[in-house]
């Protein structure tokens, strides 16, 4: 049994050490659009992963800071709005690393009716702003 | 025999405390009880409208239930006695410490017995709470009024 923690311990310590690629998805929009806020997304090292929702003027994103990051999340969401809104002006821009608008906007990915993306992201949009 | 002698012959016969297996059973009940919490907050984010920043009240609502259920069943005792301070350390201990003691002090009626007594154990930990969060909030606005940190 004592010879068993080690490699045990081992395994479940090194489990979090494997390396995924980044993911970013963004909803169905111009292509232009989805490369810059890609790039834009793609050049962060603390996010290991984010989704994007165009819709009429607003955009959202989430995105998951990586676990030893976490606690950086307010500096990160700013940042990112800073570099989102240079590069659109035209956007209202909603940035969050929360976890509960990073799963919301995965459906939101695949919602085909403008209508309803709409609805769902003003709704997030306040969720965002409750402090308690 | 002396006190000296006596000591002496109090620790030949006192059996080892048995740190290490202690410290890791405290690590591994405690670990369970805080990711069973933490699977509350992702079920309490995924099915219901909350964020990461608002999850944290229904979950240790949800998590001192669980803890009134396995108390008045007497099966917090047993994880008590198993883990130590693993049980006792996360939130579910501190309602443990005041469900036991209001079930203790039933049969004092509910007023004087339940009531009077509920809070005896934490309510030392309440006031420290709110104390301390009062204080601890007016430094932070003071910093924040001097522009050294934001909200």
């Amino acid at each position: 049994m004592k010879k068993l923690v080690f490699p045990l311990f081992l395994s479940i310590f090194l489990f979090g050490c494997n390396e995924e690629e980044k993911t970013i998805e963004v909803n169905n929009a111009s292509g232009e659009e989805v490369e810059e806020v890609t790039t834009v997304i793609e050049n962060k090292d603390e996010i290991y992963s984010g989704r994007a929702i165009f819709v009429e003027d607003q955009l959202l994103v989430a995105v998951q800071a990586k676990p030893w990051l976490d606690y950086k999340k307010t500096k990160i969401e700013k940042d990112l709005k800073e570099q989102l809104n240079e590069r659109f002006p035209n956007y209202e821009i909603t940035v969050s690393a929360d976890y509960k608008l990073y799963w919301e906007a995965q459906k939101l990915l695949t919602e085909e009716a403008t209508e309803k993306v709409k609805e769902k992201v003003e709704k997030l949009k306040k969720l965002s702003k409750e402090e308690t | 025999m002396n006190q000296q002698e006596y000591e002496k012959i109090e620790q030949q016969v006192t059996p080892p405390t048995p740190y290490i297996s202690n410290l890791l059973k405290a690590f591994f009940v405690g670990g369970l009880i805080c990711a069973i919490g933490h699977a509350i907050t992702y079920f309490y984010i995924i099915f219901f409208d909350f964020t990461e920043k608002t999850v944290g009240n229904p979950t240790v609502a949800t998590a001192i239930f669980i803890a009134m259920l396995l108390t008045g069943f007497g099966l917090y005792k047993k994880l008590g006695q198993f883990a130590g301070a693993g049980s006792a350390v996360p939130v579910s201990g501190f309602g443990n410490a005041v469900i036991s003691a209001a079930i203790e002090h039933r049969s004092e009626g509910f007023v004087l017995g339940v009531g009077g007594n509920m809070f005896k154990l934490a309510g030392s930990v309440i006031l420290f709470g709110v104390a301390s969060a009062f204080v601890v909030s007016l430094i932070k606005l003071i910093l924040v009024t001097m522009g050294v940190i934001e909200w």
